[in-house]
């Protein structure tokens, strides 16, 4: 039995921001180290400079409306009522955290036990929505520095010049240390989890990775069984 | 070459131990290769002033002008070239009397004995087939300045002794640029004998000559700018800041330029702003000068001169040069800063923890 963890637009999201951080990666680093080889010889690759800006522009205002798009919804889900609240950090988030460090250090042989999502998926989940954000509005703040400086300090601009370069970086390096290793090296899922992309995943891994959600499903399970039986 | 030799002994050569280890060097110096086989041992001095001391000596070309021939004695005296004989120049006389020759106009004489330089100076003459001069050139230009044009022909001295000569030598052609360069903080130097500041061929070279129609060349702005005003040693002595280069090569124009170079593809779009687009080009004048188009001032408008929309705080996205510190831009510094501690302690934190949990994992089996 396979348990649906994404729905497909929760996947295209996965596959679109994939693909354009791919994008926002090749065409903003160059420009980032500018004064090395590679650099030179991937604006080169890249048609130019001005080619690579283009490319970057677009894919920046496409990850943008991404993420105008989903947090749209989720304010839309809100009014609604109808939000799912898995994601939302707990005070159990911390404690899992903890328990897991302890846990790692040999300090204790329990592990701590997850839900829907367990709080480095939380972790990066809202690291990736306050760092887009960052990239975004850093990102818009470059592309029209006239208008940013007709209401805004002008220091403001070298300082997003800043920010947006420093936060691309850390979320490249965060992707390729932790993204790359909980989603593939971890021997859990190696060598590839591939439920963001089927968006389902299997009763093994659900009872090992996310036991507290299936013994919740278990439970409701055979309550909705039981008055039928 | 040994018929050579012998033309030279019936000129009447005296065969003196100088000419004739002259001659060993000459013939030593035809053996290698790729050397320039002086024309050493020609017709002596002697033999051309037989003539061309006279003073009313003289040529008449085509378009009826006469051009004196007249060599006065001692003219080669005070040039580089005063221990070199007439005929190593003049090759193509080294018959005497000389074939006819019949020339246009004196302009035409002048171009033609202009080839009589790149037997020796051949390097220099190579480089020239870079310059704008040669465009100038070949777009069928005669006016475009030839070696003796810059150089002089029989006094000529050394280009750069005093430096302030290469200007002067500059502004016989281009007289509204060496006027405006003379007015410049550089310029006003340059003319109270001050060595440190550049001259025309410091920026625009000698023999390959660029200016603003070669692309290639004006994105290289920076490093020419640079060469001096990143030079610490030099710098000081003016209290100037070397900071000037790396914090326009690590802004938005800096990057652009440096992306720009070096790049196969043509350059798109608009050269961005080099050093010269704000500071000026031969009108350079201090930036604390109330007239220098980047003294606050003046920056909105010299900012509109490529964002035309610029308006009010638009100049303050530019530090001016200075590095973000506690004392100048302080929240750019804190930005700075902020992502200089928080990017090590989040990689640094996250690797650990996988290292952890790796080794737990490796511990458990």
């Amino acid at each position: 039995m396979r348990y649906v963890r994404f729905s497909s637009l929760q996947r295209f999201e996965h596959f679109a921001v994939m693909a354009l951080f791919a994008v926002l990666a090749i065409t903003g680093f160059p420009q980032k180290f500018y004064d090395h080889r590679w650099a030179q010889t991937t604006i080169g690759w890249l048609g130019g400079v001005d080619t690579a800006r283009w490319f970057h522009r677009a894919a920046g205002i496409a990850f943008g409306l991404l993420l105008v798009a989903h947090v749209l919804r989720l304010v839309w889900q809100l009014a609604r009522g109808t939000v799912s609240l898995s994601m939302v950090p707990t005070r159990k988030d911390f404690r899992d955290a903890v328990q897991t460090l302890r846990y790692d250090f040999g300090l204790t042989d329990r592990q701590a036990r997850f839900d829907r999502f367990d709080y480095r998926q939380k972790f990066e989940y809202w690291g990736l929505l306050l760092g887009s954000s960052i990239v975004v509005g850093t990102g818009l703040v470059l592309l029209f520095p006239i208008l940013t400086a007709r209401v805004l300090p002008g220091e403001l601009i070298p300082a997003a010049y800043l920010a947006h370069s420093q936060e691309g970086l850390m979320a490249f390096l965060v992707v390729i240390v932790w993204h790359i290793y909980n989603a593939h090296l971890s021997p859990d899922v190696f060598p590839f989890d591939t439920s963001i992309f089927t968006g389902t995943i299997s009763e093994e891994r659900m009872r090992h990775e996310h036991p507290l959600e299936f013994e919740r499903l278990r439970r409701r399970a055979d309550e909705t069984a039981k008055p039928a039986a | 070459m040994a018929v050579r030799l012998l033309r030279i002994s019936k000129a009447g050569l005296r065969v003196t131990l100088h000419s004739f280890v002259a001659v060993l060097g000459t013939m030593w110096l035809i053996g290698q290769p790729g050397a320039q086989p002086a024309a050493a041992a020609a017709v002596d001095d002697d033999t051309c002033l037989t003539c061309h001391s006279d003073s009313s000596l003289s040529l008449k070309t085509r378009d009826g002008a006469g051009v004196s021939l007249h060599v006065p004695e001692g003219a080669l005296a005070a040039s580089v070239h005063a221990r070199i004989r007439c005929a190593e120049c003049h090759m193509t006389t080294a018959d005497v009397p000389h074939p006819e020759r019949s020339f246009a106009s004196r302009r035409d004489l002048t171009l033609a004995l202009d080839t009589q330089c790149r037997r020796c100076h051949f390097a220099n003459y190579t480089k020239t087939l870079d310059s704008g001069h040669q465009q100038a050139v070949s777009r069928g230009d005669r006016t475009a300045p030839v070696c003796v044009d810059c150089h002089g022909a029989h006094d000529i001295r050394k280009p750069s002794t005093p430096r302030a000569v290469i200007s002067q030598t500059c502004a016989k052609c281009h007289e509204g640029i060496a006027t405006t360069y003379a007015r410049s903080v550089h310029g006003q130097a340059l003319t109270a004998g001050n060595a440190d500041v550049p001259a025309c061929t410091d920026c625009h070279h000698a023999h390959d000559v660029a200016g603003p129609k070669q692309t290639a060349w004006e994105l290289r702005t920076p490093e020419m700018c640079g060469s001096c005003h990143a030079n610490q040693t030099l710098m000081k002595k003016y209290g100037l800041s070397t900071n000037v280069l790396s914090t326009y090569l690590s802004d938005f124009h800096g990057k652009t330029a440096s992306l720009r170079r070096n790049q196969h593809t043509s350059v798109t779009g608009p050269v961005v702003a080099r050093c010269t687009d704000c500071h000026g080009v031969h009108d350079i004048q201090k930036a604390s000068d109330p007239q220098s188009p980047v003294i606050k001032a003046n920056m909105l408008k010299t900012c509109r001169r490529c964002h035309p929309d610029a308006a009010g705080n638009f100049p303050a996205a530019w530090l001016s040069h200075y590095e973000p510190s506690l004392h100048k831009a302080q929240f750019v510094y804190a930005v700075k800063l902020g992502y200089a501690v928080l990017i090590p302690f989040m990689i640094g934190g996250l690797g650990l923890q996988i290292l952890l949990h790796f080794w737990r994992l490796m511990a458990n089996r």
